[in-house]
């Protein structure tokens, strides 16, 4: 039934199978009803979240937008100033900093397929088969969030480190001489680190579209004589795609601008694109160059996301 | 299709509202501040209607003064002698992770009435207006400051910063891992792959070229400046990490995971007290040094109060703290010229009097240099 409003937003006195509010509304607006007060009520709750939205994320975005074209940052930031195409320019000629976002992007692919791939049984788990105990489950699968996400990575630097829980357990077992340096500070250790702190937020949107699912649906399935495989495959997995969409691209986009975690555990070797980003406001004070290479990102992430979800389509993928 | 349609014209509203906004905010808050490049002629205005610092007894002085400094400095043995001067007045601390942060941080706004920059990165403030002019008679111990501290805050025949804190960098090494070093291409020797760490700075990692290949680093061409990035693209896999805070470079040299690094010499006094066999290098090539200094906002409410917190910085029983608890030299001379504790004058050289000779200062940044020498970092670290 995609693209059919529910039934409850349709007005009674439109003619039959004319759209609530149709594509040419401007035109026919004065003929209409001044204002169907659910509508009113929508437009009143959601008022806060879009003074929120546009003061504290498309104002900065606008503002850094503009910042992209300063030649530099002397003077007033508020100041007009002649608008420069250098800073774009100078991305675009950096093979480096290109690779950079390209390795960025596949790692927050990695990232997100992985901590959404583990984060689907959990969620099965919890929607259908913890019963009494979900609430529980679910609680301690938030507790991490209880402390702060630097202690979380900062964590895994104690169990990944030289003398780290794993080198000395190996150690200890006597599977190693040497402690493995392999383990810290390069890219596979962002890696690992990333799907270790995604993994509960990945859980959260897939467990609340398997809340959703009629458990019936699954005894009608196996009433049909469906085994459990294609319960899963026909009945389960198609109604919770948009919750795995939805985990999906949560962990991907902002995993492709991520800086904190290869800050502490990436090392010479496990840079990320958006330590370049950071190394330009933080370091260089060259907040203009910064911003270009926000917006960079920014637009190939969109075009991105856009891409994946025409081509793998994932509604057609499982046959539904 | 209709959601789609509604949501693209919903945006178009928000995109033009902010449009009229932004435009009806610029030029109301661009004529408030006005930081004009007119640095001399507002500030000897200025001058003469605040009341010289000595004319109101300490405890009658009030207010709350905002610093911008590194984490770290906010301790009040820092600045205990303002403290106790002046019990009715307040001191406020933010903070910045690096000298362009603190500068961004500056130009972006900052109400910080005073904020603390390093050499090197002092020319842009005087260049775009954005400190105030120190007034040194209304600083009581500015005697025992020495005069080449002096003259690093000094700016087209003003006194623009008052110098607080001073050290070197060089190559901290684990003794008994790599007994001696005698050069800063220890930081480029493959025998000790994954035992390195150099400071996540691309102005460090110039100097550091600069001092082994012998060029002149207040002008570095655009051919070395390839050179310098080709040299340190391939020494990234040497480090086990390129250090940003100072308490993981000491940890990571503890733990022994480093053997050589890029160092401040408080490093290397915490690591000596601690029992660390540490040394730290007189490389043929020379040391580099740096020195802290205080500058005051251009246009900041509270000059008067400013003035007396730095005047308090340079006080004995800040710059005792200063050496003893922080092993960083002070810009008070009576105070180093003290020093008897055999710790810190192996941290300060100061039985060496050869070791400033050998010196490297720190020269001042253009704002082409930062901008380029950052960006040519960056793409050292991305091309891993």
């Amino acid at each position: 039934m995609p693209g059919r409003p529910p039934a409850g937003a349709v007005p009674e006195t439109v003619t039959a199978g004319a759209d609530p509010i149709p594509a040419t509304a401007a035109g026919r607006a004065p003929s209409r009803r001044p204002l169907n007060p659910r509508r009113a009520t929508f437009w009143a709750l959601s008022l806060p979240a879009w003074a929120i939205l546009l003061s504290l994320i498309v104002v900065p975005l606008l503002f850094m937008f503009g910042l992209s074209f300063r030649p530099d940052l002397r003077g007033d930031l508020l100041a007009p100033f002649n608008p420069t195409l250098d800073h774009y320019r100078q991305v675009v000629e950096t093979a480096s900093w290109w690779r950079q976002l390209g390795l960025s992007t596949l790692m927050a692919a990695i990232v997100a397929l992985v901590a959404t791939a583990v984060a689907f049984p959990l969620a099965y788990f919890l929607a259908f088969r913890a019963g009494r105990r979900a609430g529980l489950y679910l609680i301690l699968l938030l507790v991490p969030f209880w402390t702060s996400y630097l202690l979380r990575v900062m964590a895994w630097k104690l169990m990944l480190g030289t003398e780290g829980v794993i080198n000395s357990s190996l150690a200890f077992l006597g599977v190693i001489d040497a402690p493995l340096d392999a383990l810290l500070y390069n890219r596979n250790a962002v890696v690992i680190t990333l799907i270790y702190v995604w993994i509960p937020f990945a859980t959260l949107p897939i467990l609340a579209a398997l809340g959703r699912i009629d458990v019936r649906l699954h005894d009608a399935a196996a009433d049909l004589y469906a085994s459990p495989w294609q319960q899963l495959r026909r009945v389960t997995l198609p109604l919770a795609i948009p919750g795995l969409a939805a985990a999906f691209l949560m962990v991907f986009i902002p995993t492709v601008g991520e800086y904190v975690t290869p800050l502490l555990v990436g090392g010479s070797g496990g840079t990320m694109y958006g330590n370049i980003i950071q190394d330009f406001f933080l370091r260089a004070a060259n907040w203009p160059l910064g911003s270009a290479l926000s917006m960079i990102m920014l637009v190939v992430t969109m075009v991105l996301v856009v891409i994946g979800l025409r081509v793998v389509q994932p509604r057609r993928l499982l046959g539904v | 299709m209709h959601p789609r349609r509604s949501l693209s014209l919903m945006h178009a509203l928000v995109a033009l509202s902010i449009v009229a906004l932004v435009a009806a905010c610029g030029p109301g808050a661009s004529a408030a501040p006005t930081p004009g490049p007119t640095t001399a002629a507002t500030t000897s205005v200025t001058e003469p209607t605040e009341p010289p610092a000595t004319q109101t007894p300490p405890e009658e002085v009030t207010g709350d003064l905002l610093v911008l400094d590194w984490s770290g400095y906010d301790a009040e043995d820092f600045w205990i002698d303002f403290k106790n001067t002046y019990p009715n007045a307040t001191a406020s601390f933010e903070f910045g992770t690096s000298d362009a942060d603190i500068y961004g941080k500056i130009v972006g706004g900052s109400q910080a009435d005073v904020f603390h920059p390093y050499t090197g990165w002092l020319q842009f403030y005087v260049d775009e207006g954005l400190v105030e002019e120190i007034d040194t008679s209304r600083l009581a111990n500015w005697d025992v400051v020495p005069e080449s501290f002096k003259a690093l805050g000094q700016f087209n025949g003003k006194q623009y910063f008052v110098p607080w804190d001073w050290g070197f960098t060089s190559i901290l090494h684990r003794t008994d891992h790599i007994p001696t070093v005698d050069s800063w291409d220890i930081l480029f020797d493959t025998q000790y792959e994954n035992r390195l760490s150099m400071w996540d700075d691309g102005p460090g990692a110039v100097t550091v070229s600069s001092y082994i290949h012998g060029y002149d680093e207040t002008a570095i061409t655009d051919e070395q400046l390839e050179a310098i990035k080709a040299e340190w693209t391939a020494q990234a896999p040497l480090n086990r990490f390129y250090w940003a805070a100072e308490p993981d470079l000491i940890q990571a040299m503890q733990s022994g995971e480093v053997w050589a690094a890029y160092a401040w010499q408080g490093a290397y006094a915490t690591l000596l007290g601690e029992g660390v066999p540490v040394a730290y290098a007189n490389p043929q090539e020379g040391r580099n040094s740096w020195v802290g200094v205080y500058g005051i906002r251009k246009g900041t409410p509270n000059v008067d109060l400013a003035h007396r917190f730095l005047d308090a910085k340079l006080g004995q029983a800040t710059g005792e703290n200063l050496v003893n608890l922080y092993y960083y030299g002070t810009a008070n001379g009576d105070v180093m010229a003290a020093i008897s504790d055999v710790t810190l004058k192996e941290a300060f050289s100061i039985d060496d009097p050869a070791i400033l000779e050998s010196t490297n200062f720190t020269p001042n940044l253009t704002a082409e240099q930062r901008d380029a020498w950052t960006a040519m970092w960056t793409e050292v670290k991305a091309s891993q």
